[in-house]
């Protein structure tokens, strides 16, 4: 990008050009991990029906996985990466299948539950680096040097694509369709062959295998990470853009990883009130559109509707 | 061998004796009537023949093996459907992928099959087979929750015919159909007799059972009090009692 | 010694208990579990601690803190909960989550970041007995906690809309045939329940003499699972669940001096009774 800028431009410019486009791909990339997160969660409370309220614990376990295995073990990225999504898929598949024999209030409180308890391994267990965390994660390398910025960002997309042709490819898959049936009727679906138990734990790994992923990506992106990143609090967030964006829509989620990741950068007051819109935007959401922005009863998709002046036809 | 084998089935909540040693048999292609007052356990005979309930006593047969500790998903695999009281299709899933849902329990447990593509022209031709025998050919892409009662009554039926089913729980059936609904619905619960699929019927619409069933089931609070043709029943002295009321 | 530390323990598992009905009682009308009660909770507190520098009354500060709370769920019933019971659970859940990630960011916001002093005395002193040592706080909250249990239970008992409230937890469709206003029954008990969290936050603000944004949100998991350790819905079960973990955290620390997080405690118990009594302690299927 740079290089092909005409060389008789002033220094400063080059340099502040450098700074906001450094800063734009950190902003993309992180927008794009959130995105993979709120995709993640989707599978699990959109997709599957089921409630998931400590998914930042996948998260952070993937991270801790990948920065440990580089750190400490010398694996290089390639490796580190792919083994934190296993490592989370794995232990969402072992806290999975004793939570999902439960009535929801029970999994709500449970996976909050996961969430502290996760969170507080790595802030009391000195072998994770305790409340400093872990530090000096590099971003990978290839054809023998470190990759850049705008490099990782098109590796992480491409990722991403793939894991959505994947969704997509199951969605329209019998296992898309168990798990439809799943959230809409529970009771119902079991004696029509549906072994609930079983699909609930695979949308549970597949869920929790992904965010694990995305916080591998984003151990080697932010090259240190501390416990605080993967408490209740980026729980409620990643929740948050999942809601806004349309519980177990396509591209609700990631419509609302966006747009709830642009609006703090580019408005400073809405930074400082972050937290405080998170928890208006749960609570407004839920009550007045819970179907999300992208969902079929959303003032967006009625609007939308009535401009494309569909007929109106048997599904 | 019988098709399904109860032998004193009995259920306990808490201290309340819900059904207490019921015993019969039923046979492929016969349509049975289980009738009793309300509270008489019949709801609760089904839920444990489907596996949502475990016996407090007694043993159940399916095509002479005993299916008294399996899950409901593997009894409905096993070849026993059931539909109920209260309609319950996947309300905001259209009448295919209704009874698609069901016509996947031959993959579902396969993980790999599982994901396998589920719009293929022979399984939609099937699909559509079965949407047609129940009537709900106009209504194939219709969203459940906006269906006519008695359609939702078909879609039930439909869905637990995807099943493959050698035996059919139907739970009152006619329940809240008008006149000429319910006798259109018998007419497809005799279409599924005559395939050879035999039929248990819990009704309270005396006409459907009489003129359905060749054998009858009475239950009353939670014990089996006759059993018979429907004249026999019609003129049993506990019978006519139990409906009427005994308590004082 | 032991004394000692079993008054610790049921003093603290008082004022768990005084949180911890407010979450049952709403569960078992409404089977929605109210995670923003402990936002209620920390309101509670704040709206004393304002009315005790107002007024400079314990007591006072205390009755304003429990009203305050107890309009406070009120409006939180009315406006967030009962509109959205015909959604799956999931829904006033989520809102009940945002409603408490933005209480505790208005507090912060309101009434700044820093812990703020609530040192309320009420004129009664120590009480010491040999080794055997009870602050004046201490007194207050089990005296308060007693006289509360002791009114919510001639309540329930002894008066018509505490029968009502009862047989609305178990069948509100019924109950409502009967010709009870369900919905007044309802607001009834998010008043009593609201009022019984915001006497805890003003007791632990005293207690602690610390008044902060995010005082709510370790009670707000704890109450959770000490009303899962209790059964769900279950009264007796609640305040026998509270007493239970007071008491174990007062015991590990103070006793048995296991390096665990105290605030761990809770969570283990309820994992521990939940693998033998899947539905709590003294709750039912």
């Amino acid at each position: 990008m740079v290089s092909s800028f005409p060389l008789t431009l002033h220094p400063l410019r080059l340099t502040v050009f450098k700074m906001i486009s450094g800063y734009l791909v950190t902003i993309l990339i992180t927008i794009l991990i959130y995105a993979m997160l709120a995709h993640s969660l989707n599978i699990i409370t959109g997709h599957a029906g089921q409630i998931s309220l400590g998914h930042a614990a996948f998260f952070g376990i993937g991270a801790y996985t990948s920065a440990m295995l580089y750190t400490e073990a010398g694996f290089p990225f390639w490796i580190s990466v792919p083994l934190a999504a296993v490592v989370a898929g794995t232990v969402g598949a072992l806290l999975g299948i004793p939570c999902l024999r439960v009535r929801d209030d029970f999994l709500a409180i449970t996976t909050m539950g996961i969430n502290f308890v996760v969170e507080a391994i790595f802030l009391y267990i000195p072998f994770f680096g305790g409340a400093m965390g872990i530090g000096g994660i590099n971003l990978p390398k290839w054809f023998g040097r470190e990759m850049s910025k705008p490099e990782y960002f098109f590796l992480i997309l491409v990722v991403f694509i793939l894991l959505l042709l994947i969704d997509r490819q199951l969605g329209r898959s019998w296992v898309g369709l168990a798990w439809a049936s799943i959230r809409e009727d529970e009771q119902a679906a079991g004696p029509m062959g549906v072994d609930i138990v079983r699909f609930k734990v695979l949308a549970f790994i597949l869920g929790s295998a992904i965010a694990g992923l995305a916080g591998g990506f984003y151990a080697h992106f932010l090259t240190f990470i501390m416990p605080q990143n993967f408490g209740f609090g980026q729980s409620i967030v990643i929740l948050c853009m999942v809601v806004f964006g349309g519980i177990g829509t396509r591209w609700g989620p990631i419509v609302g990883a966006v747009i709830l990741g642009i609006f703090p950068e580019i408005s400073r007051p809405i930074m400082e009130y972050r937290i405080l819109i998170y928890g208006v935007i749960l609570l407004g959401m839920m009550r007045f559109q819970p179907g999300g922005l992208l969902g079929p009863d959303s003032i967006l998709s009625k609007t939308f509707r009535r401009a494309v002046d569909r007929p109106s036809c048997l599904g | 061998m019988a098709l399904l084998d109860v032998r004193s089935l009995s259920k306990e909540f808490d201290g309340l004796r819900a059904l207490d040693g019921v015993t019969f048999t039923a046979g492929e292609g016969e349509i049975l009537g289980i009738i009793g007052p309300n509270g008489a356990g019949k709801t609760t005979l089904f839920n444990m023949i489907s596996g949502i309930y475990l016996p407090s006593g007694g043993e159940i047969s399916f095509r002479g093996k005993s299916i008294l500790r399996l899950k409901p998903h593997q009894i409905s695999r096993l070849g026993i459907g059931r539909t109920f009281q209260i309609v319950r299709p996947f309300q905001n899933l259209d009448v295919e992928t209704n009874v698609l849902v069901a016509y996947g329990h031959r993959f579902y447990p396969s993980l790999w099959k599982s994901t396998g593509p589920f719009r293929q022209p022979e399984i939609l031709k099937e699909v559509q087979g079965l949407i047609e025998k129940s009537g709900l050919r106009p209504y194939t892409k219709q969203i459940a929750k906006n269906l006519p009662l008695g359609f939702k009554k078909r879609l039930e039926i439909a869905r637990a015919l995807a099943l493959n089913p050698r035996l059919l729980l139907l739970d009152e059936p006619s329940a809240g159909l008008r006149f000429e609904e319910s006798t259109q619905l018998m007419e497809l619960i005799r279409q599924v007799r005559d395939q050879g699929i035999g039929v248990l019927l819990i009704e309270h619409n005396m006409h459907v059972v009489m003129d359905l069933c060749k054998r009858i089931v009475v239950l009353d609070h939670g014990s089996k009090i006759a059993e018979g043709s429907p004249e026999e029943i019609r003129s049993n002295a506990l019978v006519i009692q139990a409906y009427l009321g005994k308590e004082t | 010694m032991l004394w000692q530390q079993l008054a610790n323990g049921i003093a603290i598992g008082s004022v768990y208990a005084l949180i911890s009905l407010g979450l049952t009682m709403v569960y078992g009308i409404l089977r929605i579990l109210h995670v923003a009660h402990a936002g209620i909770y920390a309101l509670g507190a704040y709206v004393g601690l304002f009315s005790f520098r107002l007024i400079g009354n314990f007591w006072l500060s205390l009755f304003i803190g429990m009203a305050g709370a107890a309009v406070a769920g009120y409006l939180v019933e009315r406006f967030l909960y009962t509109p959205l019971l015909h959604l799956p659970r999931i829904a006033p859940l989520i809102v009940s989550i945002g409603l408490f990630t933005a209480l505790e960011e208005a507090f912060r916001i309101v009434a700044g970041p820093h812990t703020l002093a609530y040192n309320a005395r009420v004129g009664l002193g120590d009480l010491s007995i040999g080794s055997f040592h009870l602050t004046e706080t201490q007194i207050l909250i089990l005296f308060v906690t007693f006289a509360v249990l002791v009114f919510l239970w001639a309540f329930l008992t002894k008066t018509r809309t505490g029968l009502a409230m009862r047989a609305c937890a178990q069948d509100p469709e019924t109950t409502s045939s009967f010709g009870v206003n369900v919905s007044a029954i309802i607001a009834v008990n998010f008043l009593i329940g609201s009022a019984m969290a915001g006497a805890a936050g003003v007791l632990i603000g005293v207690y602690d003499n610390q008044v902060w944004p995010t005082m709510g949100s370790l009670p707000a998991y704890k109450a959770l699972a000490i009303v899962v350790l209790g059964g769900l819905g279950n009264i007796p079960g609640t305040v026998l669940a509270s007493i239970v973990v007071g008491l174990a955290e007062t015991f590990f620390i103070g006793v048995l001096a296991i390096p665990f997080p105290r605030d761990a405690v809770a969570f283990v118990a309820m994992i521990l009774v939940l693998m033998f009594k899947p539905y709590g302690l003294l709750g039912k299927a």
